[in-house]
């Protein structure tokens, strides 16, 4: 399948509905059952990835919905990994989650989640994954010698679960390492890990590196400088990176530092229920350009959309992709 | 029938069996119907303040969102009895009459004129004459002869306190010097106080960050900036005086303290530290009753004894049938009306005193649109119920919780709100008492649900902590503090 220049999608995950998010905790006071809620997810992974459609975005996710938050949903399925499922009050909170022994080589069944989507959508699906190193900030280490060792480990594991995905289809697979921009001292073996990670995968990698999301905030604030010259290693196609909100200046850094990757140009602001307007998303286009030719920039929404209402979501996703269509009309594409 | 004793003070005490008997010849007399009886709740002492808006003995009855009776042959009545201000000798009389009264519903009787409808207490006319006192603060001052600040508990402001702006500082240079370290300090450190009164504490507060940054050679004393909030710009001026030897470090804004985001908005995630002191026990506030398992809403009707009125009135000149209007007019255009705020303020002091509220109760489920205050509905609200008492009552501090959520987006990653203020923190403490409103000159005063605040700032990424205020003893002071949850 190919896709248009500049073409568009979101980060991650889509609109959190209040109902769901409602129906999440109920799972948890044992007010419905898992198998209502398996279907619950089902209908609303539908509507996500029908929004995302009809938008008019060219790269499709399954919105992240059967997903707590971005933890969660990663440490239950690591083979080895403790949860304590009390710990838990509101579905958003984290579980209190330890690795006690090595991570034994095992499926994590990301596949099953992977097909639903691809089933529900022609257009090209992308799937995420949270990046060892944002696991091991969550996940207490009570087996390894340090969170590198930890963090390999977890990436051993899962390079296994990507070939799996790109077997079952995947052709766009993108990691999450928000904790990134918390630690940048890890950056040197975060690197190591991610090369670990996508070893042998056969499909266009991305690496989201944002400044953190969580209930809709940042956590961090600083300059992507940190990231270079190290990031460079990094053995993956693209870098999707948050510019909306924290306006463009680290653009140059691309220049500066004549950085191999595609782009994943942040254009919407996700902590911000204002919505865009497409000349909005046209102008940050057009700064992009300035750095890096149109074939390797791809046009994203800053982070995941999961804080944001529904009817705000589809409002910028729309927004978005409008702004697209005018630059590609500019470029004569 | 239930009886709620909340302080066991001998006269309270005395009056319980007072109480009792009269309740039973009540009943005896079939004044109080069988039913009802079972299902009466009887409050002793039920509110903190003595200056407030009750009569000694109250009744309120339970309807519909319409007001009509909830149609059962015996709907939900509670009975509050203030023990400080009942006479033994006619607390039968009085029991009678408030339960007569509440039964006749939204007829009012010859004893009182009703200054409004009965409504939400948050759009009742007495929050207009909060704002009114606020905007003729200095008329007020100048006819009693003393500051608003000398008529709070302890006669000064806590945020003024010394030792808590000198360990606030020294908190706060530590958080600076840590984000520092890693490189992660913004160019602007912001700070923002909402309320600012004369101007005082940011005062204190600056003289003292930059001795201290002097100390510890921090050399951060140049990049504050100040951001100091009140919806008053005559306030604001008033407090630009008092920070003078720090004006370039300090930004004045008009910001309207139930939507402080509304004019700081290029100042998302961009504050280290919010401040607060006695803002959120004066915004406007609505109040909920549990009661058998069922949520009832409190509407209030301001009003004024018709004894009062002839007194008043017949003081100032002013007929019974234009007391009402004359009191609207006082609101909207001020003592012109009186030649002068040397008459109108009088006027204005006495009406006030007397004035009361009456309240009735009107079940949520008939209320679908129900105006709960941002960061809550009536899901949320089920969630933060589950682990209350079952039977008891408390406060929406709909302003106060408005206000909190819609500051909160202005915080840094690394910043944190920091409120001085009278909090409830645990619904539990419902259980002993309900605390406000109470009259504070001619303001309200309310204590804050500080136990919803928390509850709603968690889903908003917040922790909140209560620390007990430890720079002066007796006080009711309590910290709100935010932490980032993760």
């Amino acid at each position: 399948m190919t896709l248009p220049i500049l073409p568009t999608a979101i980060v991650g995950s889509y609109a959190m509905p209040g109902w769901l998010e409602r129906l999440k905790t109920d799972y948890f006071a044992r007010r419905i059952s898992r198998h209502d809620l398996d279907e619950i997810y089902d209908a609303a992974v539908k509507a996500a990835i029908k929004d995302q459609e009809t938008a008019g975005l060219d790269v499709i996710t399954d919105g992240e919905l059967r997903r707590d938050n971005m933890v969660d949903y990663f440490a239950e399925r690591l083979p080895g990994v403790q949860i304590d499922r009390t710990s838990k009050k509101f579905y958003y909170d984290f579980y209190d989650s330890a690795v006690v022994t090595k991570l034994p080589m095992a499926s994590m069944g990301l596949v099953q989640d992977f097909t639903f989507l691809n089933t529900f959508t022609d257009r090209v699906p992308k799937f995420c994954v949270t990046g060892p190193h944002c696991l091991t900030k969550r996940i207490r280490n009570q087996f390894y010698p340090s969170e590198e060792a930890f963090a390999t480990d977890i990436a051993r594991v899962m390079n296994m679960e990507l070939k799996a995905l790109v077997k079952a289809g995947a052709t766009f697979i993108q990691i999450d390492e928000p904790y990134y921009s918390g630690f940048p001292e890890d950056l040197a073996w975060g690197v190591n890990v991610i090369n670990t990670l996508v070893e042998g995968v056969d499909a266009r990698i991305a690496v989201h590196i944002c400044y953190g999301n969580r209930y809709g905030k940042p956590s961090w604030e600083g300059s992507y400088r940190y990231l270079f010259p190290t990031i460079l290693k990094a053995k993956v196609q693209q870098l999707t990176l948050e510019f909306a909100r924290r306006g463009g200046e680290d653009l140059d850094l691309f220049k500066e530092f004549q950085a191999p990757f595609e782009l994943g140009l942040g254009v919407i602001d996700v902590k911000n229920t204002d919505i865009e307007t497409p000349d909005m998303v046209a102008q940050h286009i057009r700064k992009a350009l300035e750095v890096m030719p149109a074939e390797r920039i791809h046009i994203l929404t800053d982070c995941g959309c999961f804080h944001l209402p529904r009817d705000v979501t589809f409002a910028k996703m729309k927004a978005m992709v409008e702004g697209a269509k005018i630059v590609r009309k500019e470029l004569g594409k | 029938m239930i009886l709620k004793l909340n302080h066991l003070k001998v006269k309270a005490a005395a009056t319980t069996q007072g109480v009792i008997e009269a309740v039973y010849a009540l009943v005896e007399a079939g004044l109080i119907d069988q039913g009802q009886f079972a299902r009466l709740q009887v409050e002793l002492d039920w509110i903190q303040y003595k200056s407030n808006f009750r009569e000694a003995v109250a009744a309120t009855q339970g309807y519909n969102a319409f007001g009509h009776s909830l149609g059962q042959t015996a709907p939900i009545m509670d009975v509050h009895v203030d023990t400080r201000q009942v006479v033994p000798e006619t607390l039968r009389s009085d029991l009678l009459r408030a339960i007569h009264r509440a039964q006749a519903g939204a007829e009012a009787d010859g004893c009182r004129l009703p200054l409004e409808e009965f409504q939400s207490l948050r759009s009742s006319i007495v929050w207009t004459f909060n704002r009114f006192f606020w905007r003729h603060l200095l008329a007020w001052e100048a006819a009693t002869g003393q500051g608003y600040d000398k008529a709070l508990p302890g006669g000064s402001s806590d945020g003024h306190n010394p030792l808590a702006i000198a360990d606030d500082v020294a908190e706060f240079l530590d958080l600076l010097c840590a984000l520092q370290a890693k490189n992660q300090l913004p160019p602007e450190v912001n700070l923002l106080e909402i309320g600012v009164g004369n101007g005082s504490r940011c005062a204190q507060w600056i003289d003292q960050f930059q001795k201290l940054d002097q100390e510890r050679g921090t050399g951060l004393y140049s990049r504050l900036c100040f951001y100091m909030g009140d919806y008053s710009q005559d306030t604001l001026n008033k407090a630009r005086l008092t920070v003078a030897k720090h004006i370039d470090q300090c930004r004045f804004v008009q910001v309207d303290a139930i939507n402080p985001i509304k004019s700081l908005a290029q100042l998302r995630h961009k504050i280290l530290q919010v401040h607060l002191t006695n803002v959120y026990d004066n915004l406007p506030d609505e109040e909920v009753v549990r009661r058998d398992g069922k949520l009832y809403f409190v509407q209030v009707r301001a009003y004024v004894p018709t004894a009062a009125v002839n007194s008043i009135g017949g003081k100032y000149g002013i007929p019974p049938e234009l007391f009402r209007d004359r009191v609207y007019h006082m609101l909207e255009t001020g003592f012109d009306s009186f030649g002068g705020a040397a008459h109108g303020v009088p006027f204005w002091q006495e009406l006030w005193a007397a004035m009361r509220m009456e309240e009735r109760l009107v079940q949520l489920e008939d209320l679908p649109e129900f105006p709960f205050p941002e960061g809550l509905d009536a899901g949320r609200l089920e969630d933060i119920l589950q682990d209350a008492p079952t039977d008891f009552r408390f406060h929406l501090s709909s302003g106060a919780l408005e206000s909190f959520i819609r500051t909160l987006p202005l915080l840094h990653p690394s910043g944190y709100m920091q409120v001085f203020d009278i909090f409830v923190t645990d619904m539990a403490q419902y259980r002993t008492g309900f605390f406000g409103p109470g009259k504070l000159d001619g303001s309200l005063l309310n204590w804050v649900n500080g136990a919803l605040l928390k509850e709603v700032a968690q889903r908003e990424g917040y922790n909140v902590n209560f620390r007990p205020f430890k720079y002066r003893a007796n006080t009711h002071t309590t910290i709100l503090y935010t932490t980032r949850r993760e």
